[in-house]
């Protein structure tokens, strides 16, 4: 199933290396998606600042996003994005936002913010399902 | 003149860790008679779910749809929350995810008609430039390099407000204050904020390329809370081991609300000896 919508992501890519030549990723030594898209072996999905650049300058207009958001999904996820995703759940923020922020928010003159509740976030979320998905 | 009221985003960093870059983006646009209403109930916009579940898109979209209610449209001050709202509009056109999300929506009493515009504030404050301009009371003699909020700019096809490999906006906006833009290498490189959370010594690898590229400038400023966050915040770990003294990083509107004479407790520029060197120069 991701075998076929991966090869219909990747049907347009010539592995030029445009998207390769501008990722900020490969200029620190290390190897993102855009090794996979020029054919090598040794990269992370993961190693990603998510600046888009790569995709905005693929002369082919490949959606390298998508495909990185697949090769992710068959890779085991860094810590700091698993704890993200589990506060998400949680606190319905990637970070443990509660209603400490309020006092924050008061001493600067802010207008205080009303949390989600808990009971939407699990209608919104299906937080059972998701949390399969992170495990 | 009134340029209305628009719904704020600010997002989790902004919003657990640096009210101060939302302080003074309520200041600046107050000049300009632009108010600002908190989104009641709002949740993360869902970037830290795409990489996992298409139920990213639900989280969007119940944001969008939360201000739609209000009638208001959408301002973020993170470039990742505007990227991912914006690309989950196009995302709710999907006729098999669309019945779905809708059917939840509906559950919480809300309906998502993509009616609300999302503008990441260096947009925003890129349509009121020439007023900005006319309001600047106190002229910065500073070096400011800028640095560019990333996912509020591409994919260009998407974004549509600046050009997405070499953007303008910020530049325009700094220049404005009578401060000096320079050029710098790593200007429209990524701070590296996304790239530490799944490795940590390279995202600050990208931030110590940023700041030592940057050396000629008096200050960096940057509009986003993922940038705020591995420039300044983590500017401690970046420059470990360097001799160099610490770079003063300031947001956009803390840096436009003193050119517009905004007190800096109004800003929220804390007396750090960089933040006080810089109202200094400012002075």
């Amino acid at each position: 199933m991701s075998g076929s919508r991966l090869d219909s992501l990747l049907q347009d890519c010539t592995r030029c290396g445009m998207c390769r030549e501008v990722c900020i990723v490969e200029k620190l030594g290390a190897h993102s998606i855009t090794s996979f898209l020029c054919g090598e072996e040794d990269y992370s999905a993961w190693l990603c600042s998510s600046c888009w650049l790569c995709q905005e300058v693929c002369p082919c207009g490949v959606d390298i996003q998508a495909v990185m958001m697949e090769k992710r999904r068959e890779e085991k996820a860094p810590t700091g994005h698993r704890q993200n995703f589990v506060n998400v759940l949680r606190f319905g923020y990637a970070l443990p936002v509660d209603d400490s922020v309020n006092e924050v928010r008061r001493f600067h003159g802010l207008e205080e913010m009303q949390l989600i509740p808990n009971e939407w976030l699990d209608t919104l979320l299906d937080a059972s399902e998701c949390r399969e998905s992170v495990e | 003149m009134t340029f209305g009221t628009w719904a704020l985003f600010p997002g989790c960093l902004v919003l657990q860790r640096m009210p101060q870059y939302e302080k003074a983006t309520v200041r600046v646009l107050r000049e300009l008679d632009i108010r600002l209403e908190n989104i009641p109930h709002a949740a993360c916009c869902g970037a830290p779910l795409e990489s996992f579940t298409d139920r990213w898109v639900d989280l969007a979209a119940y944001n969008l749809a939360l201000a739609e209610q209000m009638g208001r449209d959408v301002v973020t001050l993170c470039g990742n929350c505007a990227n991912t709202l914006s690309r989950a509009k196009i995302a709710m056109g999907d006729s098999e995810l669309r019945p779905q999300v809708d059917e939840k929506l509906e559950t919480l009493g809300l309906h998502f008609s993509g009616a609300a515009t999302v503008k990441h504030l260096v947009w925003l404050l890129r349509e009121h430039l020439d007023e900005l301009a006319s309001k600047v009371s106190r002229g910065l003699s500073l070096r400011v390099a800028v640095t560019h909020p990333c996912q509020a700019l591409r994919p260009g096809v998407v974004m549509d407000f600046d050009d997405p490999v070499q953007p303008q906006a910020m530049r325009r906006l700094v220049e404005l204050t009578g401060a000096e833009v320079i050029d710098y290498g790593a200007e429209t490189e990524c701070c590296g904020s996304t790239l530490f959370l799944a490795n940590q010594e390279l995202g600050l690898e990208a931030g110590r390329r940023k700041l030592d590229s940057a050396t000629d400038a008096d200050v960096l400023v940057d509009a986003c809370g993922n940038c705020q966050l591995l420039l300044e915040r983590f500017q401690g770990l970046l420059v470990q081991d360097s001799e160099r003294g610490r770079t003063a990083v300031l947001t956009l509107p803390q840096l436009l609300g003193l050119a517009l004479g905004a007190e800096a407790d109004e800003l929220g520029i804390g007396p750090t000896a960089a933040e006080t060197l810089l109202l200094q120069r400012a002075a």
